[in-house]
């Protein structure tokens, strides 16, 4: 396994865990992310996520894999938790399945804390308000659309397996899927706007 | 290089774009419209994000309901993945990354490339403008009554017509009543109240009413009957946001909901004076004459070639949206006099969400879930003149989960505190917390606030000089809220806890969104840009034709109508001031 792999094993772990508490809920609500191989979905649409310049863009790759320098971004961020004592629990032995890097080794709640700090109030938001540095400032932008892509993705149908016609999360959510259309109609609360008088 | 000539060159076939084409070749004014992304639904390019295909189409003959139905699956990750759905901001070839925009800030830009443009995934939402943001705020040089004649225009043309109440609509204007709030029933909005919303989505087949309606199962979801030409109009499929396709097998112009590549393009071509070239990003506007400088045309690239080519025209037509149209502008070397790109307004989205107990449901809809997913995605709304508006905005569960739980600012949820406030949590969720929300889906009933933000200097776009893509410096996007829009957006979100709680929710959550920029205005202003005729002040033969020309964000009302309407009073400007006139106008100029 990779760092870049276990990190956003983290990263999806905290976001969506398994919760074996939701089990009187049906068993259907035990599992999170990483049953459905989730990590990878994302580290894909992040190392497509910016066009690829310079000498990789000359080689003909479309995009820059992204993915390897934003799971350093999160242990950074994790680092700067520790260090600014704004960790609630501390360090935990990091589960099989994520990296060794102080990020996996956050609990839950402190890596979604760690986020937090690439978004605002952290080291690198602060130092691109103090130098103006829009190039600084979209890792802000970055760091924000990983819970966006992350549970997006989780949620709609990306993660069904071929043949599958609904993903997890679609049953988790008791979606049924796409329709043609609902017979869902209950009149109308006004038959036509009037030109009425401004 | 190639170069050819036309009478008008449009950049951008979005949600405005098509309206003014329409009007220009209506009076036998030669269009050529060019649009960065692909075309969907269209003969000459059967594999729109596989291969190049055609090179531009003007015959309405190429539009293919069959292709349509091919490519809009209705599914979310398919259609609306921000990286690689099939609507998105980037080249039409699917191996590509999107486009790249620098936003220093947390931030997500909802906006598509594309015939349609973001129209392909709006909720055919039409409300005019609020009165009071044209009359009474200081930004428009022009009246209220001017506009007037064009939105009536479209109110027939598309058609916009009340939304029918369903279910989900019927718990929101319960809780509206009971919060105290009067029925709308003028299109003019002039004082507080709730309405269906005007929406550009023909209405439903009658046998599609719940109680009556030939199957009597509630809520059935009857997949393969609702099908043209079986059934006409609306199918209450709610999958606006994924293309909106329904109802299935019909040809492209009669799909219900009215995005501009539905309602507005057909007509374009039918004219015979407009062809539409995809794949074609504009990267420099071409002018002469020095101090006194005029637009000559359009230099753009062709996204699969890569080749760049030429088109020179007699008038040149900015409608590339409220980012990219101060992008080009600013990469051509154009006059800045302070205000291009500024002034960007977005609503400054918030939302917040009710979880009702099936037996509250029971007795208030006769059903014991929400079904969000069933009816128009927003089709009631409360008006707030002053302060801007509350719709009820229901997603498929992923969009579910990325805007109301996932794209907030701010704490955790975790570790917010919400004691002494009107929502029972408040800012993004994940865990267990998202799991039991998403868990509850069926029972949610989702809102957005749109708040009527102002125009400001500080907020908009201009170029980061350090970043360039294919077709130059990319765009750098800004924008914060001012205390003042603040504060409106929390009278906004109060409002809407209230209506859900008066309505009997047993669960409030408010998402403290980050800035979503979906609904975009007047980054190129009327009265600080443009003249009267959304002509450059400072470029003759250069117009612009889209939500970036509002003078402000219309109250916080769903723009397109506005952005449609007043495209097409500068088509008629347009063909006043530099062709032969307009004998019979919709409107005074």
């Amino acid at each position: 396994m990779s760092h870049t792999r276990g990190t956003f094993a983290a990263l999806v772990d905290a976001l969506v865990p398994e919760t074996p508490d939701l089990a009187d809920r049906g068993d259907e609500h035990v599992p999170g992310g990483l049953a459905v191989g989730l990590e990878e979905e994302i580290i894909d649409r992040v190392n497509n996520f910016q066009e690829a310049d310079g000498a990789l863009a000359a080689a003909g790759y479309d995009a820059t894999p992204m993915a390897p320098a934003v799971a350093v971004l999160l242990d950074t961020a994790a680092a700067e938790l520790l260090v600014r004592r704004r960790s609630a629990d501390g360090f935990n032995s990091p589960a099989e399945a994520f990296a060794g890097g102080p990020f996996s080794r956050l609990s839950r709640q402190d890596r979604l804390r760690a986020l937090r700090l690439l978004e605002d109030e952290g080291v690198f938001p602060r130092l691109a308000d103090r130098f103006d540095s829009a190039a600084l400032g979209t890792i802000q932008f970055l760091a924000s659309s990983l819970p966006i892509l992350v549970e997006f993705v989780y949620y709609s149908e990306a993660t069904a397996d071929d043949g599958e016609e609904r993903s997890l999360g679609w049953q988790q959510a008791d979606y049924p899927g796409p329709s043609d259309g609902y017979a869902v109609g209950m009149g109308y609360e006004v038959e036509e706007f009037e030109e009425n008088d401004y | 290089m190639y170069e050819r000539d036309t009478d008008v060159v449009v950049v951008g076939a979005g949600g405005d774009g098509p309206a003014l084409a329409w009007r220009l070749g209506q009076l036998g004014i030669d269009v050529t419209i060019l649009e960065a992304g692909p075309f969907y639904g269209n003969e000459k390019w059967e594999a729109p994000n596989d291969a190049p295909g055609g090179e531009r189409s003007g015959d309405p003959s190429d539009l293919s309901g069959e292709l349509y139905d091919e490519q809009f699956t209705s599914k979310e990750g398919d259609m609306n993945d921000p990286v690689t759905g099939k609507l998105r901001w980037g080249p039409a070839d699917s191996d590509r990354p999107p486009w790249q925009r620098t936003v220093p800030q947390q931030a997500l830009i909802s906006q598509l490339s594309g015939v349609g443009g973001t129209t392909q995934h709006y909720y055919a939402n039409h409300p005019r403008a609020f009165v009071t943001s044209v009359e009474d705020q200081p930004h428009w040089p022009i009246d209220y009554e001017e506009l007037v004649p064009y939105y009536q225009l479209l109110e027939e043309t598309h058609p916009v017509e009340p939304a029918p109440t369903t279910p989900k609509a019927e718990v929101f204007f319960e809780g509206a009543r009971r919060a105290g709030y009067g029925l709308n029933d003028g299109y003019n909005v002039t004082e507080s109240g709730y309405r269906p919303f005007p929406n550009a989505i023909p209405q439903p087949d009658e046998r599609l009413m719940r109680d009556g309606g030939e199957e009597g199962d509630v809520g059935g979801n009857n997949t393969s009957e609702y099908r043209y030409p079986d059934y006409e109009g609306d199918t209450l499929a709610m999958h606006e946001h994924q293309g909106g396709p329904h109802p299935r097998d019909a040809p492209m112009r009669e799909r219900a909901r009215r995005s501009s590549n539905v309602s507005l393009v057909p007509r374009a071509l039918d004219t015979g004076h407009v062809e539409i070239r995809p794949n074609a990003f504009a990267t420099a506007i071409l002018t002469e004459g020095g101090a006194a400088e005029e637009a000559t045309g359009v230099e753009f690239r062709d996204t699969w070639a890569g080749t760049t080519e030429r088109i020179h025209a007699d008038v040149v037509v900015l409608a590339a949206g409220c980012i990219e149209t101060p992008r080009l502008w600013l990469n051509s070397g154009l006059p800045d006099n302070g205000w291009v790109g500024r002034g960007l307004t977005t609503h400054h989205f918030d939302f917040v969400a009710g979880t009702f107990d099936p037996d509250t449901l029971e007795a208030l809809i006769g059903q014991r879930a929400v079904e969000p997913h069933q009816g128009q995605a927003a089709g009631s709304r409360v008006d707030v003149p002053g302060k801007g508006g509350i719709a009820v905005n229901t997603f498929a569960p992923g969009i579910t989960a990325m805007a109301m739980y996932a794209a907030a600012q701010g704490e955790w949820a975790f570790d917010r505190d919400t004691a002494g406030e009107p929502w029972d949590t408040a800012g993004r969720l994940a865990g267990r917390q998202l799991k039991e929300q998403m868990a509850d889906y069926r029972r949610t009933l989702t809102l957005i606030c749109h708040t009527d933000d102002r125009p400001r200097k500080e907020n908009g776009v201009s170029i980061d000089e350090t970043t360039e893509d294919e077709h130059g410096p990319v765009p750098l996007v800004e924008w914060e809220a001012h205390p003042e829009d603040d504060a409106r957006r929390d009278d906004l979100a109060r409002r809407a806890a209230e209506i859900l709680e008066e309505a009997g929710a047993e669960h409030v959550h408010r998402t403290d969104a980050a800035p979503i920029l979906l609904h975009m205005q007047s980054s190129m202003a009327m009265g600080k840009v443009l003249d009267t005729g959304c002509e450059a002040m400072d470029v003759s033969r250069l117009f612009v034709a889209d939500h970036s020309a509002l003078s402000n964000g219309v109250g916080g009302a769903n723009p397109t109508h506005s952005g449609q309407a007043l495209a097409l009073r500068t088509a008629e400007a347009v063909a006043d001031r530099y062709f032969d006139g307009v004998e019979d106008p919709i409107g005074s100029v």
